[in-house]
């Protein structure tokens, strides 16, 4: 019946409107009004689209693919029922479900990065039915995908410590949810009880949408409201038609109390309850956390980081505003040239916010660069990126290099040709404190042949972090070498199920039926040799991985490996130890016979031998000319500029690039490194 | 036209029935070995009361079929290669072959062609099991922890629900670490739990109402830790240890965990006082357990001297580990008086063998005849050492044996007594070595211990994915009513001090 009302009335009121306008305005004026019509505001929408892919994918695969790597790698995700019940285990644990499953994506960031902007996408247009705008304001309606652009690349070091299941896409994947939601109650709010009924099933959907149900209700309450508003409004403006509230609008509900009142308010009723109501059945949740399920939270230990949390922030609340957007036919006149400015300002604003908020640190990008390379062995990449480092290099790149060139075999005579100085990770926006056993110590151990201190640090992240398959795939290394076969099949078995290490596990699950078979198995090789001659002892790391190693090889010695050997003398020269160097340098010596002496090692003897004579005579030895001559060069200069007054900070820099890469160098020059 | 609707509705029921039950294959090849099924339920006794156990088939078959022959019946099922039983046929099979078996014949169809492998038997005792069990749900973890829940499972089904989540009061810097559930006499009207760090004091159910304590007096190490309640009184031994944590550098136990001081407290419930129980020199008492008529408290203690003054002892402590041998000892108690008295060895585990043995968690029977106990060569943190065992002493003969059809490889330990004496459940790293199950074995008249199986779980390949130990397995006789979010409640409480009686 309302339906047939709608059909004859609306043309009406339109050519009321239309009639008024011409008697008001002269014709040719009319004529060079700035109108966006339907099609030129579809035109704009495709701008602003095109815009936003765009951005999207420069940011996320030009500038943080390595960053979307890492985010597959500390994710987890199998397809067997038990992990979605776990998901389950807390409102919204559907969306982390659906999100952790998306970010597997990322194995191969372009194409992760395509789902996402096409999800984007998707939400930006959805929005556009959903609350019934403009396609001409699709800039605002784009704002929130901006959120998301932005909090996937303004994380930093987040990425190791995110505690969401499914964190990276979860955002995306909730706000998609809510707008589906929206768009759905759209479809039924024109029939009588039609908002209560599809509010009230929105509301049911809390158990699997957490947060971003709520979000719905919230944005379903700010459409009524708006509704009611634009209704008070057409009403106020056309008095004659009080009589009849359905002259003013296509839907009468909205022009009786139920519309005023009771349709803005249920929602709300329904946010401040279902939470209240589900609680009861969750027996994890906090009663003050019942209300932001699936609302990130970037907490660590004492720290509360508030700046990641800005873009979730404004994503939930910009759709708030959608549904007062200006409606009518044609936009003109100056309404049509503030759409263009907006339209224009947003795109401008977005890149700019975008920009501002990246997480641009060069050593960030460049870890995870390494740490990848290192994870496949591919030492060439790990060794090219720390040769490109325009600054000092973190601590973890300084342990990456060194892995990379123990398995090279070149530590002896390459170790100082690359920067040893150790950055302490820049946080950025907040004071996370980043410690290098939450980030590379697994894979670190793991190279050092320490696979129970790697498997240690996988468990202990996996607790505070959750499972991913990065640590999963760690785990299943370390008891593969260890020859714990019946865990490690137990991993490799779960590690099938995933969409993209499947082929991994499938390689090695062989050894776990016959344990011979890891021989063959070159990429074992170095660390089953490393583990398999050091003893075993009870101790701990107190958290430092850095220190553990130091303290550890260099405190070992070892004549029946020649690998761990060179392994012990290397931390005796970064320990700069004369007393530990010389018995593991004459012990290399011993092991190498009729081996050229590596340049770093000569480097040091020739340097203790100067410093300590009393100790070892060197007279006898048979150092290179290079050598001895840098040496001489080294002392000259470093004495000659500090004659002249300078700092030995100071020094140390002028000789950089003369002499960094010499063991002289980083005996004397490399101080204050910050070991994490 | 109603009976024509009727008959219509039988014949698709039937046929989906008939789906749930495929065909046992006729040209079967026979193999002359038991089929590969995890988990292992082959040989095994169970109870007439617990829910199917279902299995999948490790045979890289395409499909499976398995026929279960009892008196009275046949039952056959396969779902690809899992083995899933129909819950109301499955009781009705225990039912019928209670003190009889249940034969079960596998088929697997392998590259094609289907296998018979050779049939087992699955034994159902006349012995009922307790119906729930509790237990820790937990990462094999070293020093970290987050996310900790108290679970129950009922076993005559698969119901399982959390009886406390540690997420439900705080995280991160004010995060719980929750553990040490324990029952009196198997009930759930008296239990407590533990919760350190944030929010921290002992949750202490007495007659159905719930108290916050905190047990740490100025006279004593620390709060109480390992508990045992008092079959009659409203008194709960407690050990009060000192522990600390270090890493192998190679040996696949990986952790140790030490004492390096523990006593025994007494905790009189309705008077909210802490006494001593034992409090001996370079003795490190620990695992206090009650016999079931409350007249004797067992525990385990090692003797340990600091040799060495010019370090910490938590340093001679780990350079000493092996030294560490746990006895297991008795004092007699008069609950009326409440006076513990005649300290006495009853198994002197560091004397067996050249090397010793270390005695940890004694747990009495019902009966009061036997006393499990784990054993490994060492220390008294057997979860992480794959050479302990479940032993067993015969209080009346003072035999002690291992439970070889319990034991296996790798570590057993945190063994427990249903309240009927007829099931003993364990918690092993039987699987992989690394990730702890309950176990649960039939324990006949006779004194014999059965081949143990796995707690059953609705999807067979649930304890695959399930990356989480199960810890301190308990067995109970009514499941906790008490909600989950009544306790957290509770916990946001401060606890109410325990007084020190002289």
């Amino acid at each position: 019946m309302g339906t047939k009302h709608r059909k004859k009335i609306a043309p009406t009121v339109a050519k009321q409107s239309t009639t008024a306008t011409n008697t008001s305005q002269p014709r040719t004026q009319e004529k060079k009004t700035f109108t966006i019509n339907t099609w030129v505001g579809m035109g704009i929408a495709l701008i602003v689209t095109f815009f936003i892919v765009a951005i999207s994918l420069y940011y996320l695969i030009e500038r943080n693919s390595d960053v979307l790597w890492m985010a597959q790698e500390k994710e987890y995700f199998t397809s067997n029922a038990l992990y979605l019940k776990q998901c389950m285990h807390q409102p919204g644990g559907f969306i982390g479900w659906v999100a952790a499953f998306l970010t597997q994506f990322f194995y191969h960031p372009k194409w992760g990065a395509c789902i996402m902007v096409a999800i984007w996408v998707a939400s930006m247009w959805m929005s556009k039915f959903a609350f019934k705008v403009k396609a001409a304001w699709m800039a605002i309606l784009a704002i929130p995908v901006v959120c998301l652009l932005v909090s996937m690349v303004d994380n930093g070091y987040w990425v190791y410590y995110t505690k969401q299941t499914g964190f990276w896409f979860y955002g995306t994947v909730g706000y998609f949810m809510a707008i589906l939601m929206m768009l759905f109650h759209s479809f039924f709010d024109r029939k009588r009880f039609g908002s209560i009924i599809t509010t009230t099933l929105v509301a049911f959907t809390y158990p699997i949408g957490g947060w971003y149900t709520l979000l719905a209700l919230a944005y379903i309450s700010a459409r009524n409201l708006a509704k009611s508003i634009r209704l008070a409004i057409e009403a106020h403006k056309h008095p004659h038609a009080k009589s009849d509230p359905m002259v003013v609008d296509d839907q009468p509900q909205y022009g009786s109390w139920y519309g005023k009142i009771l349709m803005p308010l249920y929602p709300w009723l329904l946010i401040l309850l279902v939470p209240l109501v589900c609680r009861r059945f969750y027996a994890g949740i906090r009663l003050e956390d019942a209300w932001i399920l699936g609302f990130p939270a970037f907490e660590n230990d004492l720290l509360v980081s508030q700046h990641p949390v800005v873009p979730f922030m404004f994503l939930a609340a910009i759709p708030l505003l959608f549904p007062f957007l200006p409606k009518g036919k044609d936009i003109k006149g100056f309404k049509a040239v503030l759409v263009c400015l907006v339209t224009i300002a947003m795109m401008v604003c977005s890149y700019m916010w975008v920009d501002k908020n990246e997480f641009k640190n060069y050593n960030y990008h460049a870890e995870i660069r390494m740490y990848k390379a290192a994870e496949e062995q591919d030492w060439d990449k790990v060794l090219d990126e720390m040769g490109g480092i325009p600054g000092d290099a973190s601590r973890e790149m300084v342990l990456l290099k060194n892995v990379a060139l123990l398995n090279t075999g070149e530590i002896g005579n390459k170790m100082f040709h690359y920067n040893n100085m150790g950055e302490p990770p820049v946080n950025g926006f907040d004071t996370l404190n980043v410690h290098m056993v939450q980030t590379a110590a697994p894979l670190l151990y793991y190279y050092h042949g320490k696979t129970n201190f790697a498997s240690r640090w996988c468990i202990e992240n996996s607790v505070e972090f959750g499972y991913d398959f990065g640590n999963l795939k760690m785990l299943a290394r370390c008891a593969l070498v260890n020859g714990e076969m019946d865990v490690a099949k137990k991993y490799l078995n779960i590690l099938k199920t995933s969409l993209f290490y499947d082929e991994w596990a499938e390689k090695l699950l062989p050894i776990t039926d016959k344990p011979e078979l890891i021989k063959e198995y070159h990429e074992f090789d170095a660390v089953r040799e490393l583990r398999d001659h050091m003893g075993t002892v009870l101790d701990g790391d107190n958290g430092l991985c850095e220190m553990y190693l130091l303290n550890y090889f260099s405190n070992t010695m070892n004549k029946d490996d020649k690998l761990l050997q060179e392994l012990t003398l290397d931390y005796a020269l970064i320990q700069k130890d004369i007393q530990l160097f010389w018995p593991r340098f004459f012990l290399y010596a011993e092991l190498h016979q009729g081996e050229a002496m590596p340049t770093h090692y000569q480097e040091a003897a020739y340097l203790y031998g100067h410093l300590e004579p009393q100790n070892v005579n060197i007279s006898n030895m048979p150092f290179d000319k290079t050598v001895k001559e840098r040496y001489e060069g080294f002392q000259q200069l470093s004495q000659s500029l500090l004659n002249s007054g300078m700092q030995t900070k100071d020094v140390g820099e002028a000789m950089k690039s003369s002499y960094g890469d010499t063991f002289y160098w980083f005996y004397f020059f490399c101080r204050d490194v910050h070991s994490y | 036209m109603k009976l024509k609707n009727i008959i219509s509705i039988l014949t698709l029921a039937a046929a989906i029935v008939a789906c749930d039950h495929p065909t046992v294959p006729s040209d079967a090849q026979q193999e002359s070995r038991l089929p590969h099924i995890y988990p292992d339920y082959t040989e095994v006794t169970i109870p007439f009361n617990i829910c199917p156990l279902n299995f999948a088939v490790q045979e890289g078959a395409d499909e499976v079929v398995a026929k279960f022959t009892y008196e009275g019946g046949e039952h056959t099922y396969g779902k690809k290669q899992k083995v899933m039983i129909d819950e109301k046929e499955w009781q009705d099979m225990l039912k019928a072959a209670k003190g009889k078996s249940i034969q079960v014949d596998v088929y697997a169809k392998v590259e094609g062609t289907w296998k018979a492998y050779k049939p087992f038997n699955i034994y159902v005792a006349e012995d009922s099991i307790d119906p729930y069990i509790s237990y820790r749900v937990i990462q094999p973890s070293y020093v970290a922890y987050e996310r900790l829940s108290i679970n129950q499972r009922n076993l005559t089904n698969f119901e399982e629900r959390e009886i406390y989540n540690n997420m439900s009061v705080s995280t991160e810097s004010t995060g719980q670490c929750i553990n040490c559930h324990s029952y009196k006499n198997y009930k759930t009207d008296n239990m407590l739990f533990h919760m350190r760090q944030g929010f921290g004091g002992t949750m202490i159910v007495a007659d159905g109402k719930l108290n916050k304590v905190d047990l740490k007096t100025d006279q004593t190490i620390s709060a109480g830790v390992y508990p045992a309640w008092h079959p009659t009184k409203q008194l709960i031994a407690f050990s009060t240890n000192k522990t600390g944590q270090s890493f192998h550098t190679k040996d696949l136990n990986k952790i140790e965990v030490q004492d390096t001081q523990s006593d025994l407290i007494l905790y009189d419930v309705e008077k909210n006082e802490v006494s001593i129980i034992s409090q001996m020199d370079n003795e490190l008492e620990v695992f206090p357990t009650w016999s079931p008529d409350g007249k004797k408290l067992y525990f385990c203690s090692a003797h340990f001297e600091y040799q060495n003054d010019s370090i910490a002892k938590e340093t001679e402590m780990i350079q000493r580990y092996t030294e560490v041998k746990y006895n297991l000892y008795s004092l007699d108690f008069d609950p009326e008086t409440k006076k513990f008295s005649n300290l006495d060895t009853v198994y002197n585990a560091a004397a067996v063998d050249s090397i010793g043995k270390s005695v940890t968690l004694p747990r009495v029977s019902p009966d009061g005849r036997y006393i499990l106990f784990a054993q490994a060569e060492f220390g008294c943190f057997h979860v992480w050492h794959a050479d302990a065992d479940i032993y067993m002493m015969d209080l009346k003969t003072k035999e002690v044996k291992p439970l070889d059809a319990i034991n296996s490889p790798r570590s057993e330990s945190y063994p427990s007594w249903s309240s009927n004496g007829r099931w003993i459940m364990v918690d092993t790293r039987r699987d992989d070595g690394n990730y702890t199950r309950p176990y649960i074995a039939y324990f006949d008249k006779k004194g014999k211990a059965h081949k143990a199986f796995i707690v059953p779980q609705e999807d067979p390949n649930f304890y695959t994915f399930f990356l989480r130990s199960f810890n301190r397995p308990e067995f109970m006789v009514e499941p906790v009513t008490i909600e989950a979010q009544e306790f957290a409640r509770k916990a946001k409480e401060d606890p109410v001090k325990a007084k020190f009686a002289e």
